[in-house]
C-alpha cells in the first residue's frame, strides 16, 4: 500500500511545478510587454484624471490601419502652459526645443512574420472599445500589452461578435 | 533647411524605420511620430496618389503614383489621359523601381588623374564646368598652344515641352551649340518623307479608333512605335466595332503582326512594290478632283500583278484583295514604320506611305499633324555622324550628355560603324559632362558626372501629342543628393554668370506655363496630371515638284542577298534605355518564352537545313559583325529570314541608312553555322504548341462549343457555397495582345522576387501571372493566355495540402495562408496549370531598406508556397470602403493590378455569383471556355475565345 503512495505524491510535487510553470507562463505576457519609454508618459493622468477622449490623441484611429501616434507639437499644444514644472513635461519640452522627434517603443505588436493585417480603422468602427484590446489605461501609469494578440485571441472575440474567421480577413 | 523641408525629412526617417524594421524578429522596435503634423494632410498608413507623366520612353503616357508613408509604391495608368487611357505598358510599371536602385548615382563624381572617379560636391562640378566653358579653347593644359577655337556642345535624349525651353536658354546663356537630340529610334525616315511631301518635318498621330481598315506595314505598333500603349488601347476599342479590319504586312515575326485581322509575310525590300501596286491602283480610281495622283503614279513601276506578286511575296489575289479593300474602306489607315522603314529603302517606304495617305484621304482624318508627336528637335544617325567627325577634327570643346546612352547597346562589339567611331573619338572633346540616373556605359567615359533625380523626385511637362499637355511632377523628397535636369541647367547657367541666386526649375515651369496657358489651366494639370486642348484643324498641302523629284530618285534594287537578319524591336528593353530594369529581363519575351539573354529565332525551314534544334548554337554574322548565339526556332518566321532583338544582348549589329539617318534592322546577306554546342536558355515554356493537351480547346480545330466542361464532371467534394460573392475573372483572347504588362504589374504589387537566370535555368521562376504562347500544332495561328491561378472551384491543391495551409474560402477565393504552409509543395504538383511558386530561398530584395515594397502585401520567406491572390489587397481595400458606406462591394470596384494596367482591357474581374456584373455576363458568353475544363476543375478565371482573327493554314 505503502509503496503505491510515492506516485500521487510524487505526481502532486512534480506537477505543482508544471502548473506553476503553466500559470506563470499564461500571464507571462501582461507583464513582459511594458518598456520604458523615453518619458514617463501616463495613461493614468490623461485618461482617467483629465478624461481624454483616446481619439484626441491617437487621431487616425478611425481613418487608418495605424492608430496613430500625437506629434510632439500635439503634447506642447498643452504643455506649453500645463504643467510646464514637473521634470517629464521637461523632458518633452526638451524635445520640441531641440526640435527632435520621440522614439517610442512599440509596445502593441502582432508578429510580423504572421503575415496579419490589422486594421484599427475597422474595429473602431465596428464600435469595439479600444479597451477590449489595450485594457483600461485610464489605471495604468506605464502602458503595458494585456491582450496576448495571438490568433487564438483574436479568433474568439470574431467568433463571439460573428465576426468573418475567414484567413484572408487578416492573412494575406 | 526651412521648417518644411525638415518636416518631410523627419517623416521619411519614421518610415523608413518602420519599414526597414518589418520582416525582421526584433525585441523592441521604435514608433517615431511626426514632430508636427505633415502640412499636406498625409495619414500614415494611407495612400496619396500624384498624378504625373512616364518618362521610360518618349510616349509620355499620364500615370498617377501610389504614394505610402512618403515612399513611391505603385505607377499606375491615369484612367482619363488620352494617351495610355489608364493602361500602363510593362516597362512603364517596371520604371519605379529605378527609384529606389541601389545602383543609382548618388552624388556628383569627377575623374581624377588615374581615371577613377571621385566622389565631389555640386558646387565644385559646376565651377568645372564652368571654368571649362569660359576656356573657349578648350585648352587642357593651359600653355596656351592649342590655337583652335572650339564649340561646346549639348546632346540630350528626346527632350520636351518646358525642358526643352530651359535647354535653350542653357545654351543660349552659355554660348553652348545644341545638338539635333539623340533617339535610336528617331523616325527620321517619317519624318523626312513628310518634310518632302508636305512641307512638315513630323510624325503625325495615328488614330486606331477612328479606321475601319488599317494596313500596317512593318510597324511594330505595341511593341515600339511611337505610342504602344495608346495603339494598344485604341485597338481594343476598334475591335468591338464589327466594321474594323486589319491587316498587317511583315518580313518576319512580330508581337503586333500575330495580333492582326489578317497577317502576310512581305519579302523584305517588297514594301517599295506593294506601296507602288497599291498607289497604281488608287490612281486609277483618283482620275480627277484635289486628290489625283495620275502624274506621280507613272513614275513608279508598272509590272504586271504577277510582277508585283513576285517582288512582295504575295500573292496575286492577296495584292488584289490588298488594294481592292483600300480603296473600299471609307476612313483607312495606312502606317509604315518599324523594320520597314529602318531598312535600305526605308525613305521611299515613308514617302511612299505619306502619298498614298494623301491619296486616300487619311490626312486631318486617321493621319493627323494638327496632333502631331513631338519629334521636332530629334536629329537622326547623320547628325551623330557629323559629331563623330566634329569631334575626330577636334573642334569639341565642352561635350554634354544628357540622358543619352549611345554606348550602351552597342558599341562594345565588333565592326567599325558611326557609334564605334563615336566612341573612339570620344577622348577628343576637351571635357565630357555626363548626366544621368546610372552609371551607364557612356557616362562611365565622361570627366564629370552629373546625378540627375528620378522623375518621380522632380518637375517637368511633357507633350506627347500637339493637344497634350502633361505635367511631371514629384511624388517622393529626393533621396539622394541628386538634381533634376531642369534644375542643373538653371544652376549651371547661374554659375557660369556668377549670379547669386538660382531660381528652382519647379518656379521657372510653373511660371512658363502660367504665361502660356493662365493658372486656370495650371490648377487643372497639376491636379488631374494633363491638360487637352483644342487644335485647329490643319490644311496639309501636297508639295508636288519635292515628291516628283524623290519619285525620280528612287532606285529599285531588286538584289536582295537572303538569308536576312531582322533586328527586331524588343517589348520589353525599347531602344535598350531599359536593359537596366532587372524586372524587364525576369518577365519572358512573350513570342518565345525567353527570359535572359539573347537568342537567334530561325526558321523551322532553316533549322531543318541547319540540323539543329532548340538551344543548339550557332554563329550568325552579317558585314562586320559577328556573334554566337543559342537558337529558337520561331514558328511562322519565312525561309531565309532570321530575327534577334534590338539590345538583348551586349551585341547588336548597328548601322545606319544614310538617306534617312535611320537606325538599319534589316541587314542582308547573313551568314549562320552550327558551333556544334549547346547552350542553355532560360525558356520557361516547357513546350510552345500544346502537344496535343487541349490547353485552349479549339486551337487547330473546328467550331466546337467547351463552355460548361467542368459541368457535371463527378466530384468526390461537396460544391463550395458563395454567400455574397465568387470572384471571377474573365480574360478575352481576342484582346490579349501578349504585352506582358499584366505581369511586371503583378511583380511590383505583390512584391514577388526577381530571382535571376540561374533559377530561371532551374524552372524556379516567381511569377504569379505569365503570358503563355500557344502555338497551334497545324497552321500558324497562336493565341496568348495569361496563365494565373485558376482559383479552381474543385482545386487539386487544395485536396493534397496536409496542412490545410491552402484552402476554399467562402468567396471562391483559392487561399494561401503562408504561416500555415510547411513547405511539402505537393500543391505545386498536384496543379495542373503550374502557377504555384515555391520560395526556394530568401530572395534579398534589390533595393536597400526594403523600399520599393507594396507595404499591403507580405513578403513571403524561404520555404512557403505563393501564387496569385486575385489581388486580395485589393478586394480587401473594397471591402472597407464599402463598409464605410454600408453597402456591398459594387461591380467594377476591385480592379486587380493586372486588369488595371491591360492596354486593351482585355481582362475583367467581379463576381460571378451576381448574374448582372460583368464577368457573370461574360462568363456565360457562347465564347466562354475554361483552361484545361476537361479535368473537371471548374476554374474560376474563364477566357473568351479568340475568334477575330482570320487564321490561315
Amino acid at each position: 500500500m505503502k509503496k503505491y503512495l510515492g506516485i500521487p505524491v510524487g505526481l502532486a510535487f512534480f506537477g505543482f511545478f508544471v502548473l506553476a510553470y503553466l500559470a506563470l507562463a499564461s500571464d507571462w505576457h501582461r507583464h513582459k510587454r511594458a518598456p520604458d519609454q523615453p518619458i514617463d508618459f501616463s495613461h493614468k493622468i490623461h485618461v482617467g484624471m483629465v478624461g481624454l477622449e483616446c481619439l484626441f490623441c491617437h487621431e487616425t484611429a478611425d481613418k487608418s490601419t495605424f492608430a496613430g501616434i500625437p506629434t510632439v507639437e500635439k503634447c506642447m499644444s498643452c504643455h506649453k502652459n500645463v504643467a510646464t514644472n514637473r521634470p517629464e513635461i521637461q523632458k518633452l519640452a526638451a524635445y520640441w526645443n531641440a526640435q527632435t522627434p520621440m522614439e517610442w517603443n512599440r509596445v502593441h505588436r502582432i508578429r510580423v512574420r504572421n503575415h496579419v493585417y490589422f486594421s484599427h480603422k475597422r474595429h473602431v468602427k465596428a464600435n469595439i472599445d479600444c479597451a477590449a484590446c489595450h485594457g483600461e489605461v485610464e489605471y495604468m501609469d506605464k502602458i503595458r500589452q494585456i491582450s496576448s494578440l495571438e490568433m487564438g485571441w483574436c479568433v474568439q472575440c470574431h467568433r463571439q461578435k460573428e465576426a468573418p474567421t475567414d484567413c484572408l480577413t487578416c492573412h494575406r | 533647411m526651412n521648417r518644411r523641408e525638415f518636416v518631410r525629412l523627419m517623416g521619411l526617417a519614421s518610415s523608413a524605420s518602420l519599414l526597414s524594421s518589418c520582416g525582421l524578429e526584433r525585441e523592441t522596435e521604435k514608433l517615431i511620430p511626426y514632430l508636427v503634423p505633415p502640412d499636406d494632410g498625409v495619414v500614415p498608413g494611407v495612400s496619396v496618389h500624384f498624378n504625373t507623366t512616364c518618362t521610360e520612353c518618349p510616349a509620355g503616357c499620364g500615370v498617377s503614383a501610389k504614394v505610402m508613408d512618403r515612399r513611391a509604391a505603385k505607377l499606375e495608368g491615369i484612367e482619363t489621359h488620352p494617351v495610355n487611357e489608364g493602361a500602363l505598358c510593362i516597362r512603364g510599371q517596371a520604371s519605379i523601381s529605378t527609384l529606389y536602385h541601389p545602383d543609382r548615382l548618388r552624388h556628383p563624381f569627377i575623374k581624377d588623374g588615374q581615371g577613377d572617379f571621385q566622389q565631389t560636391t555640386w558646387d565644385n562640378a559646376y565651377s568645372i564646368i564652368t571654368d571649362a566653358l569660359k576656356n573657349a579653347s578648350g585648352d587642357k593644359t593651359g600653355s596656351g598652344v592649342d590655337p583652335k577655337p572650339r564649340k561646346h556642345v549639348f546632346l540630350s535624349g528626346r527632350t520636351t515641352g518646358t525642358f526643352s525651353e530651359a535647354v535653350d536658354s542653357f545654351c543660349k546663356e552659355t554660348g553652348v551649340e545644341r545638338l539635333p537630340e539623340f533617339e535610336f529610334y528617331p523616325y527620321s525616315a517619317i519624318r523626312e518623307a513628310n518634310r518632302i511631301l508636305f512641307g512638315r518635318a513630323q510624325v503625325p498621330s495615328y488614330r486606331i479608333d477612328e479606321a475601319d481598315l488599317v494596313l500596317s506595314i512593318g510597324a511594330d505598333l505595341f511593341e515600339t512605335f511611337v505610342n504602344p500603349v495608346s495603339f494598344a488601347a485604341q485597338f481594343g476599342r476598334s475591335k468591338k466595332r464589327s466594321s474594323f479590319g486589319w491587316i498587317h504586312l511583315e518580313p518576319h515575326v512580330s508581337l503586333t503582326g500575330l495580333q492582326a485581322k489578317e497577317r502576310h509575310t512581305i519579302a523584305p525590300g517588297g514594301e517599295i512594290y506593294l506601296l507602288s501596286h497599291l498607289l497604281r491602283e488608287v490612281s486609277k480610281v483618283n482620275v480627277a478632283g484635289d486628290r489625283h495622283i495620275a502624274g506621280m503614279a507613272e513614275l513608279l513601276p508598272d509590272l504586271l500583278p504577277r510582277g508585283f506578286a513576285e517582288k512582295t511575296g504575295l500573292g496575286v489575289e492577296t495584292l488584289d484583295a490588298l488594294s481592292r479593300r483600300l480603296i473600299r474602306a471609307r476612313r483607312p489607315l495606312v502606317i509604315a514604320g518599324g523594320v520597314s522603314t529602318m531598312q535600305p529603302s526605308g525613305l521611299d517606304v515613308a514617302v511612299l506611305t505619306g502619298l498614298l495617305q494623301w491619296a486616300t484621304g487619311m490626312l486631318g482624318g486617321t493621319v493627323r499633324f494638327e496632333e502631331a508627336v513631338d519629334y521636332d528637335r530629334v536629329g537622326s544617325f547623320r547628325d551623330v555622324e557629323q559629331l563623330e567627325q566634329r569631334l575626330e577634327s577636334g573642334d569639341i570643346g565642352v561635350l554634354f550628355l544628357c540622358r543619352v546612352d549611345p554606348f550602351g547597346t552597342t558599341a562594345g562589339g565588333s565592326g567599325s560603324h558611326t557609334l564605334v567611331k563615336l566612341k573612339d573619338n570620344f577622348e577628343k572633346a576637351t571635357l565630357r559632362i555626363g548626366m544621368g540616373e546610372f552609371m551607364t556605359k557612356t557616362l562611365e567615359m565622361c570627366d564629370v558626372v552629373l546625378p540627375l533625380s528620378h522623375t518621380l523626385e522632380s518637375w517637368g511637362d511633357a507633350r506627347p501629342r500637339g493637344d497634350i499637355l502633361s505635367v511631371v511632377q514629384p511624388a517622393v523628397e529626393p533621396i539622394h543628393d541628386t538634381r533634376s535636369d531642369g534644375d542643373v541647367l538653371i544652376q549651371l547657367t547661374r554659375a557660369y554668370q556668377g549670379a547669386a541666386t538660382a531660381l528652382s526649375y519647379q518656379e521657372f515651369l510653373i511660371g512658363r506655363l502660367k504665361v502660356r496657358h493662365g493658372s486656370a489651366t495650371i490648377e487643372k494639370l497639376l491636379s488631374e496630371g494633363f491638360v487637352k486642348r483644342r487644335v485647329e484643324p490643319l490644311t496639309v498641302t501636297l508639295d508636288r515638284d519635292a515628291l516628283t523629284h524623290h519619285l525620280r530618285r528612287i532606285i529599285y534594287d531588286d538584289s536582295h542577298v537572303k538569308p536576312v537578319l531582322v533586328v527586331a524591336p524588343s517589348i520589353r528593353f525599347f531602344d535598350g534605355r531599359s536593359r537596366g530594369l532587372p524586372l524587364l529581363s525576369e518577365i519572358p519575351d512573350p513570342l518565345t518564352t525567353v527570359s535572359y539573354g539573347g537568342w537567334v529565332s530561325i526558321s523551322e525551314a532553316t533549322a531543318e537545313e541547319l540540323t539543329v534544334k532548340d538551344t543548339d548554337e550557332v554563329t550568325v554574322s552579317v558585314s562586320g559583325w559577328k556573334t554566337a548565339l543559342p537558337v529558337k526556332i520561331q514558328k511562322g518566321l519565312p525561309r531565309g529570314v532570321m530575327m534577334i532583338q534590338w539590345a538583348s544582348h551586349d551585341d547588336t549589329p548597328f548601322d545606319f541608312d544614310r538617306m534617312s539617318g535611320e537606325m538599319m534592322t534589316i541587314y542582308e546577306g547573313a551568314a549562320i553555322a552550327k558551333t556544334g554546342r549547346s547552350v542553355a536558355i532560360p525558356a520557361l515554356s516547357g513546350s510552345l504548341t500544346p502537344e496535343g493537351r487541349k490547353v485552349i480547346p479549339y486551337l487547330g480545330e473546328e467550331d466546337q462549343h467547351h463552355h460548361g466542361e467542368s459541368e457535371g464532371h463527378p466530384t468526390f467534394y461537396p460544391k463550395h457555397e458563395h454567400k455574397d460573392y465568387r470572384w471571377g475573372m474573365v480574360i478575352d483572347l481576342d484582346l490579349c495582345i501578349g504585352c506582358s504588362a499584366c505581369a511586371a504589374a503583378c511583380y511590383i504589387e505583390n512584391n514577388i522576387p526577381v530571382v535571376g537566370a540561374k533559377l530561371h535555368l532551374d524552372g524556379r521562376e516567381m511569377s504569379w501571372i505569365r503570358i503563355e504562347p500557344v502555338y497551334a500544332e497545324e497552321g500558324d495561328n497562336v493565341e496568348f493566355l495569361p496563365m494565373l491561378c485558376q482559383h479552381c472551384e474543385n482545386a487539386p491543391c487544395e485536396t493534397v495540402c496536409p496542412v490545410y495551409a491552402t484552402y476554399h474560402n467562402p468567396e471562391g477565393l483559392n487561399a494561401q495562408v503562408y504561416n500555415r504552409c510547411v513547405g511539402t509543395r505537393y500543391c505545386s504538383n498536384n496543379c495542373p496549370y503550374k502557377v504555384r511558386r515555391f520560395n526556394w530561398f530568401d530572395f534579398k530584395r534589390p533595393d536597400d531598406k526594403n523600399a520599393t515594397v507594396n507595404p499591403e502585401v507580405s513578403i513571403r520567406g524561404k520555404g512557403v508556397m505563393e501564387k496569385c491572390t486575385f489581388c486580395i489587397q485589393r478586394i480587401r481595400g473594397a471591402r472597407d470602403t464599402a463598409k464605410d458606406e454600408k453597402r456591398k462591394i459594387k461591380d467594377g470596384e476591385v480592379i486587380p493590378a493586372c486588369a488595371q494596367t491591360c492596354p486593351t482591357n482585355a481582362i475583367h474581374f467581379g463576381n460571378l455569383e451576381d448574374e448582372t456584373t460583368e464577368v457573370g455576363r461574360l462568363a456565360k458568353s457562347e465564347r466562354a471556355f475554361q483552361a484545361l475544363g476537361f479535368l473537371g476543375t471548374d476554374p474560376g478565371v474563364y477566357y473568351l475565345r479568340g475568334v477575330w482573327k482570320k487564321v490561315h493554314g
